[in-house]
């Protein structure tokens, strides 16, 4: 028995350094991010922040372009425009506006995800619908192909459809990307639902649409949410795409205007605080919607690997 | 109308928004990587039907062999790390004990972070002048006398660092896989074991790991797969450097097609990530296919 309860000394022992360590960059960031500059760039790190201070995230959220301009060429008043309009070229536009583009893709890319995939998983299960074998196979079919390695012809095509610097393009790539783990949930979560409570609300007369909406969806939620919580993943945390296919600094989406608050304008000094502060910004969401759909979220992200 | 004839039509009009985001977000483009791979792709004009000579291009291109290189390398580093946290973790987590649910909760959480912020997290982490892990190391007598450690000085302490951070990130998807796989595992197996005096490592050895094959196979491709497409956390942490020691395969692919504007090149490279990810992925869907 005692050998016993030193064992359970040791499991808890484990698993709570575990737990430090994994909780550790994240307490670090947030930290950094509220600490005042002269305790943030220091060789002697503190492990709590003495000063509080909301500097950074003043800094990157209330940022304004023109007034940095101005205060630039007010300041330093022998270079011409055009040097500080270099130099701060590299800075951005702060993370309001970006948050605002990654807030609409994420937003667009759930609710087209969920309007489509549950169309399409009804269709593929309930109705009887010509092909539906195949066109379910077809529908699967991106599995065996990563969004990844077609990035060339996307953006040829995107070019092409005059869809390249706009929210719409990555709406659409994003919520097809979503297809196959979409049909595939709601597929499973019409299944699971008895046909007979169909047949009762046609003998009523309703309408296919109304069926899908009062009597199926309501009984399809844990599969919906899985649905949108995965689909909420891919498209805020997407990197690559709105890297490649948003120019513009009007439509710079979140991860991509980190990059740019890091350089700061300058290849070789970090701006730290706001870099932090951005982080946790881009973070927030996604924490949010994991402290409340926990089991969904685990379920999306690992369902994407482990399909059938 | 008959009501059949009605629902098979309202059936295709339902599943016809799926279809056709299908066709030209996917089935076109898929279509056209290959078409784009054997043309040449001028800035002005039409494309010109080049035969192989965009794949003779890229196949001559050392940037190319040094990118698969590194990424097979990559792979190959963070592979056996990944497995090695999750596969503790997820023992840890099967145990029967009180606060398993927490501690999967926290051990899953940096998953849910993207990895570019990841990313930017570590970089802070890692940097140089200020960084608490260069602290800690010099504070533990790892710095030396010239005092300055710079963990992105060389390709190869530039990725064992982007593998810590890969680990820290990811390896919570393969735990859960792994956790699925544990706890398919029949308790009658244990306490058989228990019975024939097994130790615990003897059991974990010789029957929990056998019996967990599947599920190992499963997050092995996964982890593989997912190490080809490597971007972000490169792209980020090193820029491909010091001079392009740590360029990755789809990093390469990007600069060839928008740095150097070479699209047919690209489009081919594309074609080659393509089908090594199609090879695996097809390993990985037979796995599952055989042991559920």
């Amino acid at each position: 028995m005692r050998r016993y309860s030193s064992d359970w000394y040791w499991y808890y022992a484990i698993n709570y350094t575990l737990v430090i360590i994994i909780i550790f960059p994240i307490y670090w960031t947030l930290i950094s991010s509220f600490k005042k500059p002269s305790e943030l760039i220091t060789s002697e790190p503190t492990f709590y922040p003495h000063d509080l201070t909301l500097q950074y995230y003043d800094q990157i959220w209330n940022f304004d372009r023109l007034k940095r301009l101005q205060d630039a060429e007010s300041d330093d008043s022998e270079s011409s425009g055009v040097e500080i309009e270099s130099k701060f070229r590299l800075d951005g536009e702060g993370v309001r506006r970006p948050f605002m583009n990654s807030a609409i893709v994420s937003a667009g890319t759930i609710i087209l995800t969920i309007i489509v995939c549950t169309l399409g998983g009804y269709s593929l299960t309930v109705l009887n619908t010509p092909l539906k074998n195949f066109f379910f196979l077809l529908v699967i079919l991106p599995i065996l192909i990563p969004g990844i390695s077609l990035i060339i012809p996307l953006y040829k095509l995107l070019k092409d459809l005059g869809l390249t610097n706009t929210h719409l393009g990555l709406i659409l790539i994003h919520t097809c990307g979503m297809l196959p783990l979409g049909i595939f949930m709601m597929r499973n979560a019409f299944n699971s639902i008895p046909s007979s409570l169909r047949e009762v609300a046609m003998l009523e007369g309703s309408s296919e649409l109304k069926i899908i909406t009062s009597v199926m969806l309501p009984l399809a939620i844990p599969g919906l949410l899985t649905v949108m919580v995965f689909a909420m993943y891919v498209s805020w945390n997407d990197y690559i795409y709105a890297f490649i296919f948003i120019n513009s600094p009007e439509n710079t989406m979140l991860n991509i205007s980190l990059m740019k608050i890091a350089l700061g304008g300058s290849q070789f000094e970090m701006k730290w605080g706001s870099l932090t502060a951005g982080s946790i910004v881009s973070f927030l969401p996604i924490i949010i919607f994991y402290t409340f759909l926990q089991q969904y979220f685990v379920r999306g992200v690992t369902g994407s690997a482990v399909k059938e | 109308m008959s009501r059949l004839r009605k629902e098979q039509l309202v059936g295709l009009l339902m599943v016809s928004p799926a279809l056709i985001l299908l066709a030209v977000f996917f089935l076109y483009p898929l279509v056209n990587s290959f078409y784009m791979s054997f043309h040449k792709w001028p800035l002005f004009g039409k494309p010109k039907w080049v035969g192989l000579d965009n794949y003779i291009f890229m196949f001559q291109d050392e940037r190319f062999w040094e990118s698969l290189k590194f990424t097979f390398v990559y792979t190959l580093t963070v592979t056996p790390m990944l497995f090695v946290v999750a596969i503790g973790t997820a023992l840890l987590c099967n145990a029967k004990a009180w606060g398993t649910t927490f501690f999967r909760s926290i051990y899953f959480l940096p998953v849910v972070m993207s990895f570019a912020t990841a990313s930017y997290v570590w970089l802070w982490l890692y940097s140089e002048m200020y960084g608490v892990i260069v602290y800690a190391l010099e504070f533990f007598g790892f710095g030396g006398e010239n005092k300055n450690l710079n963990v992105w000085k060389t390709g190869t302490s530039s990725m064992w660092a982007v593998n810590a951070m890969v680990t820290w990130k990811f390896s919570g998807i393969q735990m859960i896989i792994l956790i699925a796989g544990l706890q398919a595992i029949r308790d009658d197996y244990y306490e058989a074991s228990k019975l024939m005096g097994a130790s615990r490592w003897q059991t974990i050895w010789n029957v929990t790991l056998p019996l967990l094959r599947p599920s190992i196979a499963l997050a092995l491709i996964l982890s593989i797969a997912g190490s080809i497409q490597a971007y972000e956390q490169f792209v980020i942490m090193t820029r491909g450097g010091p001079s392009n020691s740590t360029k990755t395969l789809v990093m390469h692919t990007v600069d060839m097609g928008f740095d150097y504007f070479k699209l047919g090149p690209a489009a081919s490279l594309g074609v080659i990530i393509m089908i090594i990810l199609f090879v695996l992925t097809v390993i990985q869907l037979r796995l599952f296919r055989k042991n559920y």
